[in-house]
């Protein structure tokens, strides 16, 4: 089966076929083994020994952990891949993701309004927890959609607190 | 037959095991208690009695006197050792214990009580001859008056908690149109976490580096065992520390120390101590306040000193003299201690919370963990987020380097993202590597917060992942449907794609 890899905001296509791994048209040996009874994984490629530990997702969806480290990897076959570029489907199509709760919190300050544009690093939400005021950022350049909370209000670990539209440059 | 001496350990997570520890070394027995949060906590597996004291939050168990109390009675407890953080630096606490006819294992409540209040503190430090930092007497009562002392004392200027510590309550201030609002975060920060919104006001020394110096007092004497320095901080959060300090040579540790001693002398100091220094580029140093308990970072002093605080912390209480050769101490070799705690460094140091699914720890020549979760426990939002310190000894500080970032390499956490990654980046930083640091060091290295995936490591991390995928794919189509695997493909593709 032909994948193809997106990591650090690169695509790498990487070809599996059965005993045979084939990373961007280099063959390589690479053997992957569970630990049983861990959530690890050990790599040998060409020889070169890695612990990691994984993570599933959403089907396609995988989270390396390399020493502490995580990543966040989707793994799409070639068909899937063609599908998608036919349809407009992936990421495009799904729209600027949420900001979310990362923990439970009283939502101490709401830093921005709807139609405001916002920029990568931006402040959004003031949020307090664990006794330290936590401000919330945004990790890609938008519009706010929506406001989905309000200074004073205890939310739980995942509630949607702002909701974007893609911005101009989005 | 007289019973074994049992302690009473008023805390939980890894001070709690790391004195329960000590206390089994010592000969003595300990007596655990646990909040609900807590019931499988490796402190309480550890412990030879273990007492229920009540719901998770905090000011329903870790924090009630009369629960602590009841429980060192019903457990059989004549000792009592705080730990660190909840209430062990509460004055009113140590007299509670003292005055239900238990030993307190750590300094007289006068001492805590003096040393408690940093205004008060900083008095008593001036008249001992303590070398203290340019700032007010008396905490902040009226926000107009505040503007005026701020001009005095000139600025960058520091608002701090009269009661605080680890950084909350806590705000540095360039210009006076600053002040008010800063004032106003940092007493409502300190009244949630300490329940007294007093700030005071001192100058800000810039780029000082954080060292402070252990004192140990017994009857007798009292001696310090040299410095930490703690100046890798986010957030006034100390995250690494380390015992000697670069910047601290054989005469100024003998300047320091000697400081150290008279502040403690100067409150009738009993047990361990710290006492926290600012220290300038100039090697000037300020007093900044004293820690009345055994601290998150004892074990770095551990390492190079080859003593046991805790044990002497027991000893001590316990009326006998402590166990160091009369005569200078000095330190031997380099230690190095991580913080590892459940914060993403990912996602803004923010906290992680949920299960710990799979811990592996490091080990090999020279490297200690004290922690305080095993696999299968939860991490919550209601205590600290420290999870353990891997500590590492050698005989110098480039080697230290080297020997933590093999021990962190070894470390596995899953289920909770930790800063794990964060201190391996500052491992290879070149500034950390020859200890051009100050506390203001990650303020100016944001860089060091966030990582990215080493190019190197992308293609093995495709490769790891597209196997994983392909195994998972074998894993979830039986193999019977297999001849029609190529319209099941499509089938599942238009599926999900559908589904979005």
């Amino acid at each position: 089966m032909k994948y193809f890899v997106t990591l650090a905001g690169r695509e790498i296509p990487v070809e599996v076929d059965g005993g045979s791994v084939t990373v961007d048209g280099r063959e390589v040996e690479a053997h992957l083994t569970a630990v049983p009874g861990t959530p690890l994984r050990h790599l040998l490629l060409d020889g070169a020994s890695l612990t990691l530990a994984t993570e599933a997702g959403e089907p396609g969806e995988w989270r390396l952990l390399v020493h502490g480290s995580r990543h966040e990897i989707q793994v799409v076959d070639e068909r899937t891949r063609h599908i998608r570029s036919l349809t407009g489907g992936g990421a495009a199509r799904a729209g600027l993701s949420p900001l979310r709760a990362p923990m439970p919190g009283l939502v101490v300050r709401v830093l921005v309004a709807p139609g405001q544009a916002v920029e990568p690093g931006q402040g959004l939400i003031v949020l307090e927890a664990m006794k330290m005021e936590n401000e919330l950022r945004a990790t890609t350049a938008g519009v706010v959609a929506e406001i989905r909370s309000a200074a004073g209000q205890a939310v739980e670990k995942g509630q949607v607190l702002v909701e974007f539209a893609p911005g101009a440059g989005a | 037959m007289s019973q074994t001496p049992r302690v009473l350990v008023a805390n939980r997570g890894e001070i709690a095991l790391r004195i329960i520890r000590a206390c089994h070394e010592e000969g003595l027995e300990a007596v655990a208690v646990y909040s609900d949060a807590d019931r499988l906590s490796p402190h309480v597996r550890a412990a030879d009695v273990a007492l229920p004291i009540g719901p998770p939050p905090p000011g329903e168990s870790y924090l009630r006197v009369d629960r602590l109390l009841e429980a060192a009675r019903a457990g059989g407890a004549t000792l009592v050792h705080p730990g660190y953080g909840f209430l062990a630096e509460r004055a009113h606490f140590a007299a509670a214990v003292v005055g239900a006819g238990l030993t307190w294992v750590g300094p007289p409540a006068s001492a805590i009580t003096a040393m408690g209040d940093k205004t008060e503190a900083r008095r008593r430090m001036q008249a001992a001859g303590v070398p203290i930092v340019p700032g007010l007497t008396l905490p902040i009562t009226e926000p107009a008056a505040a503007i005026g002392a701020a001009e005095e004392i000139g600025y960058p200027v520091l608002v701090k908690a009269a009661a605080g510590g680890g950084g909350k309550g806590m705000r540095v201030v360039h210009r006076a149109a600053d002040l008010l609002p800063a004032l106003e975060t940092a007493a409502s920060e300190a009244q949630k976490a300490f329940g007294d919104a007093s700030v005071y006001l001192e100058r800000y020394v810039e780029r000082p580096r954080h060292v402070e110096i252990q004192v140990l007092a017994d009857h007798e004497r009292t001696v310090h065992l040299g410095e930490r320095e703690c100046s890798v901080q986010r957030r006034h959060q100390k995250l690494v520390e380390e015992a000697p300090s670069a910047a601290v040579a054989p005469a100024l540790r003998e300047r320091m120390g000697a400081a150290a001693v008279a502040a403690a002398a100067a409150v009738g100091y009993r047990g361990a101590g710290t006492c926290e220094f600012l220290l300038a580029a100039d090697g000037s140093f300020y007093f900044l306040e004293m820690n009345t308990r055994i601290q998150v970072e004892h074990p770095v002093t551990e390492l190079v000193y080859g003593v046991d605080l805790v044990r002497e912390q027991l000893r001590i209480a316990q009326g006998q003299p402590m166990r160091l050769p009369r005569g200078p101490l000095t330190p031997r070799g380099w230690a190095l201690e991580c913080r590892i705690t459940s914060e993403d460094p990912a996602n803004g140091f923010l906290p992680s919370t949920g299960r710990i699914e799979y811990l592996r720890l490091p080990a090999g020549p020279g490297v200690r963990w004290d922690g305080g979760f095993e696999a299968g426990n939860e991490v919550t939002l209601f205590y600290d987020s420290l999870l353990g310190k891997v500590v590492v000894w050698a005989p110098d500080r480039a080697e230290a380097i080297n020997r933590m970032r093999r021990a962190l390499q070894e470390l596995v956490v899953t289920g909770v993202a930790t800063n794990q990654a964060f201190h391996l980046r500052l491992l290879d930083d070149p500034d950390f590597q020859r200890a051009a640091i100050d506390s203001q060091f990650l303020d100016r290295r944001p860089d060091l917060l966030e990582g990215r995936p080493p190019a190197a490591r992308i293609e093995a991390l495709a490769v790891a992942a597209a196997l994983a995928e392909e195994e998972a794919r074998l894993r979830r189509r039986p193999r019977v449907a297999e001849e029609g695997g190529r319209d099941t493909a499509w089938r599942d593709a238009g599926r999900r794609e559908g589904l979005r």
